[in-house]
């Protein structure tokens, strides 16, 4: 199918135009903005779409949706489609969270009796019971964005379309909303999902389509496809706002010391070397951290920290009690620090990272960023806990006789009569 | 389902536990027919723009009350007090004349330029989910509608107290003309709404053209007041002749019935309205495919 759009050059539209110039047409600049594109989808896959920005992706997902009509070409959907592309789509700030439910609701098809059956479920879910009755302009945005992605779940639609949806939200909430998204997996239902967030493509997604100048360009496994993303962002070099690397320049934990050497920039890496917020267990993961010296010739430490999202501790290896050392540094001097873990023994959960620079002696602080990074990690082996200990079962037996279990079998049934 | 301890995932299909076992996430034992659904957001949208119409001021719907009766006052003071003062036959009830008049166009006004606005009005929904755009349209109509209705009964059972009306059977037939007043302002507000969504000029050409009408429609002058030749002309006018006719539905026996004055034009305006909403439908039809392009 194809999308065309027809972007006036001139204020064509006003009926001032059209008078000042009667006898001009009106010019236009066609944009194709979803080129010849053809794909299929199976029931209980979760497809994502991913590309740089206008390459039309969310096009194509407003045409799935129907609030576009294709140019050429045609979409066959079978079964119920969601209808909202975002979250709170119809939201009233002046309504109450109750009266939104029953709004949104509407939106979605359900009628007055049934919504009524469900508002508790709501409100239980986005875990605003004690709010209900709050106009929605009081709510903080975290608030609203449960009650909306709570109103949308009421669809029990057989294919959900998202775009964008999980930039909200902090990552306890993102987390309920994946378990959503697999129940409706595990249920046979389709997600479709455009996102820049390539983590989020990596760890949900069965399959990734990537767009650019309205074709798709590639179609396959995420990992694939995410790096040929990547070389094509690369390639544009304008992708600063896709590029999940930079997050961590900005620095924005709690951050304090002297700053004789200053952190400039901290990175979490992947195999091939890419910045990257989102890992698999088993996988290597390297820690990367710019620094430079304001006002320190000599030699100076490496703290980081590990922790779960909810605050607890894991690890918290510095370069004076790992082997490699840090080298000595010059005022003046740039470099990088790199601390490597070559196989992550952490399970699926929300993590973040802290990393300071200290004197040689762990006394006085140069620089001390906290919570600098968060990370995900994800495992695919659906492991139990909090790490993963890296340990084998053995197995040793000896096969009883087969008269002597039935002879046991029958004193068992004797002891229950 | 390769390691033992993966049979945890297995039992959660069996019986849902975490996520699944929300109500909320329980599949509808049956899902409402189309119309019903489409009903239950008209009614949900239409309650809702009502409800937010007057929300945050001090009086809130009490104002839907005051903006015909202020026009009612002005109208009345210029016209009839001064203007038409002893000019017209039936001047006594004239006042009351005046004021279902005014009652009704207020309805009218209020209903084609709130579905002017309500598709444009309503970009964020239009962009970001998929539902039959007309919907909206009728919405803001009906809640117009419902202004109407609140307005209609006080000032009804104000005047039964006065005595300010002629009821009798043919009091009944307000009912098809108020029926026959909302398929004129559903036709032409599902026109405007679709073409204001590509024209915004629309908004000031409208306005102008409703004050034209109202000078048009024999609001603030009596039919009687005209020549009869002009009068059969003036009642070919959609508006004119349902307000003409309601006048005479519960004001005063005095007035000609439009089939009076009509004869067997009465068609026009009856074509006029049936036009107005087959125009608007088609219009809508045609246009609404580009809406989500468009705002």
């Amino acid at each position: 199918m194809s999308k065309r759009f027809r972007i006036p050059l001139d204020q064509a539209g006003t009926l001032q135009y059209r008078f000042s110039h009667p006898l001009s047409s009106a010019r236009y600049r066609d944009l194709l903005a979803v080129n010849d594109v053809s794909f299929s989808v199976r029931p209980g896959e979760f497809i994502g779409i991913a590309g740089p920005n206008g390459c039309g992706k969310s096009t194509l997902l407003k045409m799935l949706s129907r609030i576009y009509a294709p140019d050429r070409g045609r979409i066959s959907v079978r079964g119920r489609v969601s209808p909202f592309l975002e979250l709170g789509v119809g939201f009233k700030p002046e309504l109450t969270a109750r009266e939104n439910i029953f709004l949104g609701g509407s939106i979605l098809g359900l009628t007055r009796k049934q919504l009524a059956s469900r508002v508790h479920a709501v409100l239980e879910f986005a875990e605003l019971v004690d709010f209900a009755d709050h106009k929605l302009k009081n709510y903080s945005s975290g608030m609203t964005v449960r009650l909306a992605f709570a109103v949308a779940m009421l669809a029990d639609a057989d294919i959900l379309l998202l775009d964008e949806v999980l930039a909200v939200g902090d990552a306890r909430f993102q987390q309920k909303c994946f378990d959503v998204f697999g129940h409706y997996k595990r249920t046979n239902r389709t997600i479709v999902l455009v996102t820049h967030d390539l983590g989020t493509l990596e760890l949900y997604c069965d399959r990734v389509l990537l767009m650019q100048g309205g074709r798709v360009v590639a179609d396959g496994k995420p990992s694939d496809v995410i790096s040929r993303y990547r070389r094509i962002v690369g390639a544009m070099s304008d992708g600063a706002d896709t590029d999940p690397g930079r997050l961590s320049t900005a620095l924005t934990g709690r951050r304090w010391g002297s700053r004789d050497v200053e952190i400039t920039s901290v990175r979490l890496l992947d195999r091939q070397g890419q910045p990257h917020q989102s890992f698999m267990t088993g996988a290597p993961l390297t820690v990367a951290v710019d620094y430079v010296s304001n006002n320190l010739d000599g030699e100076f430490a490496c703290a980081i920290a590990f922790k779960r999202a909810d605050g607890a501790y894991l690890a918290g290896p510095n370069s004076k009690v790992v082997p490699e050392s840090v080298p000595p540094v010059k005022v003046g001097f740039q470099g990088t620090i790199f601390f490597r873990i070559p196989s992550v023994t952490l399970l699926r959960a929300s993590y973040t990272l802290s990393v300071g620079l200290y004197d040689d002696h762990l006394n006085h602080a140069f620089d001390v960023v906290q919570d600098v990074l968060e990370f995900q990690v994800n495992d695919d082996r659906g492991r139990q806990g909090m790490v993963d200990l890296g340990g084998t079962y053995g197995h040793t037996f000896t096969a009883r006789p087969l008269e002597q279990r039935s002879v046991n079998k029958a004193k068992d049934q004797s002891t229950l009569a | 389902m390769t390691t033992a301890l993966n049979e945890g995932d297995s039992r959660q299909t069996a019986v849902p536990t975490g996520i699944a076992a929300s109500p909320l996430l329980a599949p509808w034992a049956e899902s409402p027919s189309t119309v019903r659904s489409y009903l239950s957001l008209i009614r949900e949208l239409a309650v809702t723009s009502f409800k937010l119409k007057y929300a945050g001021s001090v009086l809130g719907y009490i104002w839907s009350l005051i903006k015909p009766l202020m026009l009612f006052g002005m109208m009345y003071l210029i016209f009839a007090a001064f203007l038409l003062k002893g000019r017209t036959s039936s001047a006594e009830n004239f006042p009351v004349e005046l004021l279902v008049a005014i009652v009704l166009w207020t309805f009218f006004a209020d209903a084609t330029t709130t579905a002017l606005a309500s598709i444009a009005g309503n970009g964020d929904m239009i962009r970001k989910a998929y539902f039959p755009r007309w919907i909206l349209v009728v919405a803001s109509t009906m809640s117009a509608a419902m202004t109407l209705i609140v307005n209609a009964v006080l000032i009804f059972v104000l005047g039964l107290l006065f005595h300010w009306y002629q009821v009798g059977w043919q009091s009944l037939l307000l009912i098809p003309l108020l029926l026959e007043l909302y398929v004129l302002s559903l036709g032409i507000g599902m026109l405007l709404a679709a073409l204001y969504v590509y024209y915004r000029d629309l908004g000031h050409i409208w306005e102008i053209l409703l004050q034209l009408l109202f000078y048009l429609s024999a609001i603030i002058f009596p039919f009687s007041l005209l020549s009869p030749q002009l009068q059969g002309l003036a009642a070919m006018n959609p508006v004119a002749q349902i307000i003409e006719d309601a006048r005479r539905a519960v004001v005063s026996s005095a007035i000609p019935w439009s089939t009076d004055l009509l004869g067997r034009r009465l068609v026009v305006p009856l074509v006029l309205v049936i036009g107005a909403l087959g125009v608007g439908i088609w219009s809508f039809q045609v246009l609404s495919k580009r809406f989500g392009e468009r705002l």
